[in-house]
């Protein structure tokens, strides 16, 4: 069940990274290097409805129908609507199927209400030009006829009264009468929110100013936190804007649908399921892996790069089960990083390590714009190319990230020194395949049996546990 | 700590004179002057907000003939003074409260105990959010606070607009009324409490 290499996306022209044709060479044209499909590790995985045979076409139809159910009779012809998105829509499989869902958005509530003031909002995280970048490639600015912006954290910024308090909104995401949250269940940081109310948080981050931001990463603590996004959503305020919720459904195997709602907290529901289910099995598997040399090589910041739908970041805190809310501390949040004192010792005692399993790291093609000198501050990493370490020299938010890293010439040099130094042939890449880990021979094997013992203690033991945290009972979704 | 090592350069052609340059620089080193940017350099911390939010792409970053670092030093503060300050803003010393510079409380609360008024002030001395930018100004306004100072905002500018609440504030009814969604209020306030009252490994 080993097969070559799936070929990543081509890297990205973005002023974050390096000039695509500086990316000289890939992880997946190593030699040794398979690819073992999501399909082939959990067979019982949802099946995807993109990529595929239909292409776009596919989200397009799963919107439209997703939308039908969708009541928009409070929108009348002369008012505006927000459409919100978020930049992180856009790494997923290339941003085509969620770039596709935004216009098709704004197509159906455009015919079903007669309404023409329609805007595209895209929220960013750290870098401030990304989604400015996705509406130009994508040509969002033209479909939404001229009506689309990015938003930035720093923007203008309006206070939201809350049940603890007074937060923070992006004046430009709540400037009209009616909002719509396109989003997607992407699980990503999981570390930070825990896949609680996975749903609603970017109220608390793509559509939040800096106060909110930096209240849920400084402010409450690794679980609690995750009430900010909560907090501002139910506020009268965002109450009285909210339309309705549309999501671009995702696994590690791709886009497994489209889903809508007029009631978020029931859209809520089944992200958790969803993401507790496909993401919780292909994370715990990850967290069995003993040793890797790990390649960084996908058009994001250093955690966010992707293998499976799992993100870097995630990889370093799989000696942990991330979705346990018992476990207070994942290895790796702000949190976590905010407790290690400069002689680089914990602060307080059960701060848990990083990943033991990941031995080095080679950054062959990641961006900045995310603080990311925690990773190199905790594994030896080793930088290709000349070009990337100075991008992360000028970049504000790393000016210690190459304190602590090598630098090699070209990707098979540190692949040849990571595999001595380290004493494994194991080597795992987070090139953002799609449906596929590429990794080597070795790794895979591995992978493959390890995979249904992992799949059998998730749907037995974790999941069941995972979701009755959540306050969500497991029969409805079938499980006991 | 900040290494700064760029500083902002404006292009006046494409200047427009708008002011949202001036409205997000962090230490009020960039202003509008006869409707275009002017950047001190000497101030200028080299973050690129005013690169980032410019709607004419009219800044560029260039970097600095000799770079600089931006620090309070703590050796000549009262500790004690320090490590007091930081408890009552729940905020261990030693902890860090902005990820892009790693600067840690107890040098934000030096520079409050030596004189800063105000997040501007804090970041000019301390290099505190001039990374992302995003992250770190409620430590800096609940030390502040802590101390007693009411900062004045910047006026028009969005550098900052207030304090918000923390765990410790949580009221018990929101508590009580959302305990079985996963949020763990209760928990992370002890989590965090253990952090603060931490041994003085990280005090000293
Ligand atoms: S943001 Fe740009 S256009 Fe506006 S004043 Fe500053 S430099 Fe000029
Ligand atoms: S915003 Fe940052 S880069 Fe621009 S002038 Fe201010 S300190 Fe310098």
């Amino acid at each position: 069940m080993l097969r070559a290499p799936v070929m990543p996306l081509p890297p990205r022209r973005s002023q974050y990274g390096v000039a695509p044709e500086l990316v000289r060479k890939r992880a997946a044209e190593l030699p040794d290097m398979v690819s073992v499909l999501v399909r082939d590790l959990f067979p019982d995985a949802a099946p995807v409805i993109y990529p595929g045979e239909n292409g776009l076409e596919m989200i397009r139809e799963a919107t439209r129908k997703q939308m039908e159910k969708v009541d928009l009779s409070m929108i009348k012809p002369g008012d505006s609507v927000n459409v919100l998105g978020s930049h992180h829509g856009f790494t997923l499989l290339g941003g085509a199927p969620y770039a596709e869902m935004l216009r098709t958005i704004r197509d159906v509530v455009r015919e079903r209400t007669g309404c023409t003031d329609i805007r595209l909002r895209v929220g960013v995280g750290l870098r401030f030009r990304e989604s400015e970048e996705y509406i130009k490639a994508f040509g969002l600015d033209e479909y939404y006829e001229g009506k689309a912006a990015g938003v930035a954290p720093v923007d203008e910024g309006v206070a939201i009264e809350t049940e603890i308090g007074t937060l923070y909104g992006i004046k430009r995401i709540y400037d009209a009468r009616w909002i719509i949250h396109a989003h997607n269940s992407d699980v990503r940081e999981v570390h930070f929110h825990r896949q609680v109310d996975r749903a609603v948080k970017p109220f608390g981050m793509s559509y939040a100013r800096i106060e909110t931001r930096s209240t849920y990463h400084q402010n409450l603590g690794p679980r609690a936190a995750n009430f900010v996004a909560r907090a501002i959503f139910d506020s009268p305020f965002v109450q009285e804007k909210f339309a309705c919720a549309v999501f671009l459904m995702m696994s590690p195997s791709g886009v497994v649908g489209v889903d809508a709602d007029n009631d978020l907290y029931a859209l809520n529901d089944r992200v958790t399921y969803l993401g507790c289910r496909d993401y919780g099995k292909m994370m715990t598997l990850l967290g069995e892996i003993d040793e890797a040399i790990t390649i960084l090589d996908f058009p994001s910041p250093v955690p966010y790069v992707f293998a499976a739908g799992v993100i870097f970041a995630n990889f370093a805190g799989a000696n942990r089960d991330l979705f346990d809310l018992d476990d207070p501390l994942p290895p790796y949040t702000w949190y976590t990083e905010a407790f290690y004192g400069e002689d680089g010792q914990p602060l307080i005692e059960g701060v848990p390590p990083v990943n033991p399993a990941i031995k080095v790291v080679i950054h062959n093609y990641a961006w900045g714009g995310y603080p990311s000198a925690f990773f190199t501050e905790h594994i030896p990493t080793i930088v290709v190319g000349r070009e990337q370490a100075e991008l992360l020299n000028r970049d504000p938010q790393n000016i210690s990230y190459t304190k602590h890293t090598l630098l090699a010439e070209d990707l098979d040099t540190a692949v040849r020194f990571a595999k001595r130094v380290a004493g494994t042939d194991k080597i795992l890449a987070f090139d953002g395949a799609s449906g596929a880990l590429n990794v080597s021979r070795s790794l895979g094997e591995y992978l493959l049996q390890k995979a249904p013992l992992v799949s059998r203690r998730v749907d037995g033991e974790l999941l069941p546990k995972w979701l009755k945290q959540r306050g969500i009972d497991p029969s409805r979704f079938k499980i006991c | 700590m900040r290494a700064v090592t760029l500083y902002a350069v404006v292009d006046v052609d494409k200047c427009k004179g708008c002011t949202r340059c001036e409205r997000v620089c962090p230490v009020l080193a960039i202003k509008v002057e006869n409707k275009k940017a002017v950047v001190d350099p000497q101030n200028c911390l080299g973050c690129a907000n005013c690169e980032q939010r410019c709607p004419e792409m009219a800044i560029t970053m260039a970097p600095l003939e000799q770079s600089r670092v931006v620090h309070e030093s703590l050796a000549e503060v009262d500790m004690a003074a320090v490590i007091d300050l930081c408890r009552r803003a729940h905020l261990h010393p030693k902890q860090i409260i902005c990820y892009c510079t790693a600067t840690r409380a107890g040098e934000v609360a030096a520079a409050v105990l030596r004189g800063a008024k105000s997040p501007e002030e804090i970041s000019r001395r301390t290099g505190v959010r001039t990374g992302c930018k995003v992250e770190c100004i409620q430590p800096v306004l609940r030390l502040l606070h802590a101390a007693g100072i009411a900062p004045e905002r910047p006026a028009r500018g969005y550098q900052w607009y207030g304090l918000t609440p923390t765990v410790w504030d949580i009221p018990e009814e929101v508590k009580k009324k959302y305990a079985q969604r996963g949020f763990y209020f209760d928990e992370d306030r002890k989590l965090l409490d253990s952090l603060v009252g931490a041994g003085e490994k990280g005090g000293e």
